[in-house]
């Protein structure tokens, strides 16, 4: 490829600004599912608070056993009488009221340590997945209107803090045609299923547009702006999340970049020879394979050159058909015998012997055989 | 789109699961899909319209008649301007309707694996628009017949 792919700008009024900006490197990196998965149900571990059960629970009781003999198990038993406790088994995972099995502790391992540059690569992959129309599509985002792949608006339109109201926010998005896809999540709002109700989780909603700003140049104040819309989310460029760029660990999110974020990649991920300006010790990393299509690769003179020529050409006499009648079927009755053919032409089907061709013997002949 | 990313690719990350694909554990695990570029509705490689550069969709009209997509080749990421839209309306003949599909596809050498489907579909569809004939009345036999001319002459 000689030129490197561009990107073109959009004003805020959803038309082309005329303004491009070359793709970042970043979305060369290679798209690694496995990779981003991994990471995601990792990095998803690490925000989780501790929970447990009562040290106590279960345990608040004086029971013993009462030993053998009594013709009941030997279980611990709450001491007493007068009520209807007394006598009832106790601290068993199988009895009622007593402590759970294997109770839940606060030590539990909540966290995952991962490998600093396997996330910086989930990261990368996310990216370059973002960049992809089908795979946006694919994980469910409505991008039919959208002008371009990556989505690149220019940051006039938040420049001054021009966007601190949520109708404004709303405006833009619909104007660069994001509008679906905000109006997607804001039906699909439906109450939880199961116990999360009742632990703060009350409903589920799907994810709508990232949308990804630089705040030296874009400020702050979009936040605000956004964040009251169902499923829109603000990501600073500086601090992207592959909790936002993957969502359930599948790739395609769709993202909208400042334009100021967009150039802002380059210096946040440098490239694939050039190390980042931001990151210790990061390099982009490359595709293992080249030519990802297979199509163009089976199609290649280097492949097409080795691979033995197709046998029999154009019209191929297949070997295993069904046999067919030949006093029926009149063609397989000409391959079987030409002379048919003429056979049929002359009429010789159809002529009568000849009468006198009739000899018949003499009474000689006739004497002769009868003699014995 | 980069240069990392084929169609190839983009079936493998998405074959699994995706938005458009409808799996169920009934009959053997059908697996279909709701892409309006997709001529069978089945979730396979050859008729994913999502991942394919090229790709036919049909779907029925608003008026009646059917709407026929295609995908441009060169414009994979430019959602907005990547479906060429052409409505063969209800006043279009089927034989018309099915002659301008594949003139202007298979013809062209635009996805000619997919000259039958698409012909398929667009019948499909414009045979649900018919109206529907109400059902004959029953003609009784044997018996009732029997029955029912006698009932008649008395």
């Amino acid at each position: 490829m000689t030129t490197r792919p561009t990107v073109s700008i959009l004003s805020p009024d959803g038309s082309a600004s005329g303004n491009s900006h070359p793709l970042p490197e970043v979305f060369k990196a290679p798209i690694r599912p496995d990779i981003v998965q991994a990471v995601h149900t990792g990095m998803a571990k690490n925000r989780r608070q501790p929970y447990a059960v009562s040290e106590k629970a279960g345990h608040q009781t004086s029971a013993e056993s009462w030993g053998t003999g009594r013709a009941v198990a030997r279980i611990p038993r709450v001491s007493g009488g007068g009520t209807h406790r007394a006598g009832q088994a106790a601290f068993g995972n199988q009895c009622r009221s007593g402590r759970m099995f294997a109770p839940t502790k606060v030590w539990r391992k909540w966290h995952q340590k991962l490998n600093l540059n396997q996330k910086r690569f989930a990261t990368a992959s996310a990216l370059a997945a973002s960049s992809n129309a089908a795979l946006l599509m694919a994980r469910g985002h409505r991008v039919s209107t959208v002008p371009e792949v990556p989505l690149v608006v220019s940051s006039t339109a938040f420049a001054g803090a021009a966007i601190t109201k949520t109708s404004a926010a709303v405006a833009l998005l619909k104007a660069v045609g994001a509008g679906p896809d905000v109006d997607k999540v804001k039906k699909s709002r439906k109450t939880r299923a199961g116990k999360g109700k009742m632990r703060g989780r009350r409903h589920k909603q799907r994810r709508g547009p990232l949308v990804v700003y630089s705040p030296a140049e874009d400020g702050k104040e979009l936040v605000r702006a956004f964040r009251n819309l169902p499923g829109v989310e603000t990501c600073d460029v500086y601090a992207l999340n592959l909790l936002q760029l993957a969502p359930g660990g599948h790739l395609g999110r769709f993202v909208v970049w400042t334009s100021a974020a967009f150039a802002a990649l380059d210096t946040v991920y440098g490239s694939a020879t050039e190390a980042s300006a931001l990151k210790k010790d990061f390099l982009l990393p490359s595709p293992l394979v080249r030519q990802p299509d297979l199509a163009k690769l089976i199609n290649s003179s280097e492949v097409q050159s080795v691979l033995r020529p197709v046998k029999g050409g154009a019209i191929t006499k297949r070997p295993m058909v069904q046999k067919k009648n030949p006093l029926r079927n009149r063609q397989i009755l000409l391959r079987l015998n030409p002379y048919a053919g003429q056979y049929s032409k002359d009429k010789l089907g159809q002529q009568k012997k000849d009468e006198k061709e009739k000899i018949r013997a003499t009474d000689e002949i006739m004497d002769l055989m009868h003699t014995n | 789109m980069a240069s990392n990313i084929s169609q190839d690719l983009i079936w493998e990350v998405t074959r699994g699961y995706n938005a458009m694909m409808v799996k169920r554990k009934q009959a053997g695990g059908v697996q279909f899909s709701r892409d309006p570029l997709n001529l069978r509705n089945v979730h396979s490689r050859k008729q994913a319209g999502f991942v394919n550069d090229k790709a036919i969709g049909i779907q029925p009209g608003e008026k009646g008649g059917v709407k026929f997509m295609t995908k441009k080749a060169g414009k994979a990421n430019k959602p907005a301007s990547s479906l060429q839209t052409t409505t063969l309306g209800s006043s279009t003949s089927t034989r018309k309707t099915y002659r301008s599909i594949v003139n202007s596809t298979a013809k062209h050498n635009y996805r000619p694996d997919l000259r039958a489907d698409a012909v398929a579909r667009a019948s499909a569809i414009r045979k649900t628009q018919k109206p529907v004939k109400p059902d004959p009345p029953s003609k009784p036999r044997g018996a009732r017949a029997r029955k029912a001319t006698e009932s008649e002459s008395s």
